[in-house]
């Protein structure tokens, strides 16, 4: 006969006659609970990684873009001597006076075109070489000690070789984003491509699939959301280095102008274009996972 | 009795062992340790052995997933020496290809075997209806439940037409009830396609109701404890199992099974 447990948590039973047997005496040892009731309410806001309500999430992102802008006003209007913080108000004019300037949209499109140009190159690359790596075990041992090497060189240490060999036009802006990208791409491809499950490769096989088919119509498409999100992950790494490089040599391009505005001591303007950056940033964003969420629906984030 | 009927091997296993090698930390692992084993053509036969006894590593080197350390592994006289359609797997665990539709799928190893556009259309829906996915055609594997995957899977490897089917505890992850549905239907496709079917199991009913002949293996390393034929009406179906011979068979490769995981 099985055990019988009582209420007290007491383990008894009857032991067979002649047989000796050790009750073992165990106690609640359940902390915070309440009487009558079992188990931990958890607060609907505060549970591990669980939805919460609606109307909770859209208030708490109001929320969450609303507090800096408050921050922001409410510092605004105590700065002065030195330390002169422009309004939300002040910098739209900065913005404004930009766009009157004429070289506001100039600016845009010539940082977002490098960035554009470099950075589908660097995807490319790391696309082809680290669905490679992560399949053939001879391409990553081929590339795993240059690309690991190569990764902890900051791209920002190589600008002024670089202006110095390419001159100071496009390409040394754009070989910048790649340098300052690539090696990430590469390893984070790689990993994506790892992690193709070992059974879907052998079931590839046994319909007749080749390496090359299987590197093309299943690493792939399996990959391919994982692609996505390293493109968008290391998006901020290749403007950063942009930044960097139109601060040292540039005649248009968004940091130039910020350099500029510095000159002339026109914070409203620093400020606006820093927004736009973010903005530039958050639209980047959202525009990859709508291309995720359209190109591997299968795969929910 | 029924006239024995002399059929070709279709595979041929002779001497067959498998080890992983080990490393510093860890002691090498021979999964299977000599191997005999024969599968004639429309034959279908059951492998039954505890876990871990080297079931998935026989079939991963029937299918040519794995090498062989020694021993000869034949298919129609042939040797193995790689993977190829000619032996369609279906998997123990989850191997569809998740961004493919149900009929995707399943024309993956037409589409390798470049079987023209219209052909593979209809190779597709024919094993679509067989497998009676025709309701789930443009679904994709998240959407359907795990008997349908499976019947995918098979369906899949059936689609190029292989030599051999090579079934690794393919209803191992599904309940009770669909275990019992899948097993009488898995006997309708064998009788109606008339393929030779290679499958592993531990569910020793499972063997007894689908088997032509099972093998029972010793658990770690693997080798052949015993090969019980089972001398059981092909056509078979749900009232089989109250028949005396099987409950007979049943325990019989149980009381087997028993002896070897007893160690
Ligand atoms: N890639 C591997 N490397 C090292 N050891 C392995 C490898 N694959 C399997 N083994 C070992 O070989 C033995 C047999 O494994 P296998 O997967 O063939 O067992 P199985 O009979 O299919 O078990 P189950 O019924 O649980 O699926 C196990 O001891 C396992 O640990
Ligand atoms: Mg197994």
């Amino acid at each position: 006969m099985p055990p019988l447990k009582d209420d007290t948590g007491t383990t008894t039973g009857a032991a067979p006659p002649g047989e000796r047997r050790t009750v073992i005496q165990w106690r609640r040892t359940l902390g915070a609970q309440r009487r009558g009731t079992r188990g931990r309410r958890q607060h609907a806001l505060l549970r591990v990684r669980d939805d919460i309500p609606a109307a909770w999430r859209i208030g708490l992102m109001a929320a969450g873009l609303a507090t800096p802008i408050l921050l922001w006003l409410l510092i605004s209007s105590g700065s002065s001597g030195d330390l002169i913080v422009p309004s939300p108000a002040e910098t739209w004019q900065g913005a404004m006076r930009l766009h009157d300037d004429g070289v506001l949209l100039g600016d845009f499109w010539a940082s977002s075109r490098r960035i554009l140009i470099g950075y589908t190159i660097s995807m490319a690359i790391a696309i082809v070489l680290g669905l490679g790596m992560g399949t053939f075990r001879s391409v990553e041992a081929f590339l795993e000690p240059p690309t690991g090497f190569m990764r902890y060189i900051p791209a920002t240490a190589l600008v002024p070789l670089m202006l110095f060999w390419l001159g100071i036009d496009e390409t040394p802006k754009i070989t910048l984003i790649v340098l300052g990208s690539v090696f990430f791409n590469l390893l984070m491809v790689a990993d994506v491509a790892r992690a193709v499950p070992r059974e879907i490769i052998n079931a590839s096989y046994t319909l007749g699939a080749g390496r090359l088919t299987v590197l093309r119509r299943v690493v792939l498409p399996h990959s391919l959301p994982g692609i996505i999100d390293v493109a968008r992950i290391n998006l901020a790494a290749a403007w950063s280095i942009l930044v960097v490089a139109e601060l040292l040599a540039a005649e248009e391009g968004l940091a130039f102008r910020i350099v500029r505005a510095q000159r002339f001591r026109q914070i409203d303007e620093m400020f606006a274009i820093l927004i736009i950056f973010g903005i530039i940033g958050v639209v980047s964003d959202l525009a990859l996972r709508a291309l995720r969420r359209r190109a591997a629906p299968w795969a929910r984030a | 009795m029924s006239l024995t009927i002399v059929r070709p091997e279709k595979l041929e296993i002779e001497g067959l062992v498998k080890t992983f090698p080990g490393s510093r930390r860890r002691p090498a692992v021979t999964a299977i340790d000599g191997i005999d084993l024969r599968v004639s053509a429309g034959e279908l036969v059951c492998i039954v052995g505890a876990s871990g006894c080297g079931k998935s590593t026989l079939l991963n080197v029937v299918g040519g997933l794995e090498p062989a350390d020694a021993g000869r592994v034949e298919i129609d006289g042939e040797a193995v020496v790689g993977p190829g359609a000619d032996r369609g797997m279906v998997f123990q665990g989850y191997s569809l290809f998740p961004w493919k539709t149900v009929a995707e799928n399943i024309a993956f190893g037409l589409e390798t075997a470049r079987v023209p556009r219209a052909e593979r259309r209809e190779r597709v829906d024919e094993l679509i209806a067989i497998m009676g996915l025709a309701a789930w055609a443009d679904r994709i594997p998240r959407e359907l439940s795990g008997g349908m995957r499976q019947r995918v899977a098979i369906a899949r490897a059936l689609a190029p037409r292989p030599d051999i089917l090579l079934l690794d505890e393919p209803f191992g992850a599904l309940d009770a009830q669909t275990k019992r549905v899948m097993r009488d239907f898995l006997l309708g496709v064998w009788r109606d396609i008339g393929t030779t079917i290679l499958m592993v199991t531990h569910d020793v009913e499972e063997a007894v109701y689908l088997a032509g002949r099972v093998y029972v293996l010793t658990s770690h390393p693997g080798r052949v404890a015993a090969e019980v034929p089972v001398p059981l009406p092909a056509d078979r179906g749900p009232a089989i199992t109250r028949d005396p011979l099987f409950l007979d068979l049943r325990d019989h490769v149980q009381d087997i099974l028993i002896d070897q995981v007893r160690v």
